[in-house]
């Protein structure tokens, strides 16, 4: 794997792959289950196979962070479920950033001290399983962006112009290498809702976390959350955001459903709707709106639809 | 002086907190204070302060940060990583006071919730698994995409899952969680101070 922390899409992948493993998220597939399914969508489209295995099971992670349990289970499950990945010979894709933090982390944590990952697979072993740390862990927004020009192609439903804000997620951007940019000022997805003919706005609170990971939103909602939360949707909202963008169904939750408590506590509205950019680009691409789940979210899609001409029954397979 | 009686010189506290090696390169911070100036927890918290949490790892301090209540704000965005110029991974760190902080009493009440997500996940395979009426939603939002009603989560992969957590101890220290002896924490970083507050 390229040990370099940021790398060009080309350098990323030489030859796009046409088979990918996908990683079911727990919150992309329970939460917000029209993420999962408008991923495999636009994946069709693209013309690359997706294999998902119902051995995979949860990452683990999120609950490690929130000090439920030690790292020595979480090393396991990583190497079991990556050991599950190579044998079907196939690199890992996330639509998660938790998932992805995680994986990588603790792949990396094993990478670099083989006891725990001879420890780990000690553990494995007993389930008929080996980690080799073959299988490379990618984000699909990586796809996203090396086939962006065959995306905008395939646009059938143009944004408009609509005034898209995009929310990166941290523990993409926190990654130690190989990632597509930094926490510098990454701009690939305001270059994705290009492609989709919208308009990126460059808010002021972008890069502001959305608080939720490793529990803060159970354990601090109102001492933290909120007014963090707070600040981020006033910069949007003066910004003129109409669609908020993530790639992270954790980050989505938080954005989402805190919404309306904002609203409460703070006595002022947003009502900016959130969804994955994957769900945005199976959207423009001409998804059927069946297929995308929006009746997830807590902040209606209706509005952007309307904009948009949208409407249910719209189905333009291509 | 209050800030004095925080001097317990603990020689061995770096190498104690940091039990599972994950940030070998901590004494190579340079207390610029790039990560608390990145922090959105320091901008909300003034008295949370990674760069004097470190100090006092580094020091052998433990009394404080043990009982504050800072350690438990930490967002985990890792802004404070990605700005430091020596790379130290301020929340590996963060994951390992708080199990340090918990093992002496303090702080329960902040691992407490996820105690019965743990045990949730134990049985699903899946973390956030919902109670029976959540589960008819999720039921119902995937029948409308055309999916199987329920994640794709074989029966051989939750009870593997479940076996893990048995076989690398999770269960016994999930099951053992309990803030029965909690010890009290509050916002130490201020005390001998002048605040607003
Ligand atoms: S940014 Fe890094 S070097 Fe600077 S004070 Fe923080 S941890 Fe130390
Ligand atoms: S990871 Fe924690 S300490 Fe670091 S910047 Fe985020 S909230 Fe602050």
């Amino acid at each position: 794997m390229n040990k370099e922390r940021v790398v060009t899409p080309e350098k990323m992948f030489p030859e796009v792959p046409e088979k990918i493993f996908l990683f079911r998220s727990c919150t992309g597939s329970m939460e917000y289950p029209g993420t999962e399914n408008a991923i495999k969508e636009v994946m069709k489209s693209l013309g690359i196979e997706i294999v998902m295995d119902p051995d995979q099971t949860c990452c683990s992670g999120y609950l490690l962070t929130c000090s439920a349990y030690k790292p020595e289970f979480s090393l396991a499950v990583t190497a079991r479920n990556l050991s599950i990945v190579e044998r079907h010979g196939l690199d890992t894709y996330m639509f998660c950033n938790g998932c992805m933090g995680y994986n990588l982390e603790l792949a990396h944590i094993m990478h670099e001290h083989p006891e725990y990952k001879q420890m780990a697979n000690d553990v494995i072993a007993k389930q008929g399983y080996h980690y080799e740390g073959k299988t490379e862990i990618h984000h699909v927004q990586e796809l996203w962006y090396r086939l962006k020009d065959e995306i905008a192609a395939r646009v059938v439903h143009p944004l408009n112009g609509l005034r898209v804000a995009v929310h990166y997620g941290c523990h993409y951007l926190a990654i130690q290498y190989n990632i597509l940019d930094d926490a510098g000022y990454p701009t690939f997805h305001e270059e994705i809702i290009e492609a989709l003919g919208g308009t990126p706005v460059y808010y002021k609170e972008r890069q502001m976390c959305c608080g939720y990971s490793v529990g803060r939103g159970f354990t601090h909602k109102e001492t933290l959350v909120q007014p963090h939360l707070y600040k981020k949707f006033k910069s949007a909202k003066e910004a003129g955001v109409e669609l908020m963008t993530t790639c992270c169904p954790g980050c989505n939750t938080a954005l989402d459903r805190e919404q309306p408590n904002l609203t409460k506590r703070y006595e002022e509205e947003f009502a900016i709707p959130v969804i994955d950019i994957g769900q945005l680009i199976g959207l423009a691409m001409g998804v059927p709106l069946e297929k995308l789940g929006f009746d997830a979210n807590t902040i209606r899609m209706d509005g952007v639809l309307k904009k948009l001409g949208i409407g249910k029954g719209d189905n333009h397979d291509n | 002086m209050p800030r004095e009686k925080y001097r317990d010189h603990d020689e061995n506290l770096r190498a104690k907190v940091d039990s599972y090696k994950l940030v070998e390169n901590l004494e190579t911070c340079l207390a610029c204070g790039k990560c608390t100036g990145n922090c959105p927890v320091a901008s909300l918290t003034p008295s949370y302060n990674p760069r004097q949490i470190i100090s006092d790892v580094l020091n052998g301090n433990a009394e404080r940060w043990l009982a504050s209540e800072e350690i438990w704000r930490c967002f985990w965005c890792a802004n404070c990583a990605t700005n430091c110029p020596n790379d130290i991974h301020f929340p590996l760190l963060m994951m390992q006071l708080r199990y340090m902080a918990t093992e002496k009493k303090y702080g329960l009440k902040y691992i407490m919730p996820f105690r019965r997500f743990a045990l949730r996940a134990r049985e699903d395979g899946l973390t956030f698994g919902p109670s029976e009426k959540g589960r008819e939603k999720i039921k119902r939002l995937r029948s409308n995409l055309g999916a199987s009603p329920w994640p794709e989560i074989s029966e051989r992969a939750k009870a593997e899952y479940k076996e893990l957590f048995d076989l690398t101890g999770a269960t016994a220290y999930v099951e053992a969680l309990s803030d029965e002896d909690e010890k009290p924490v509050d916002l130490r970083y201020t005390e001998g101070r002048i605040t607003n507050e």
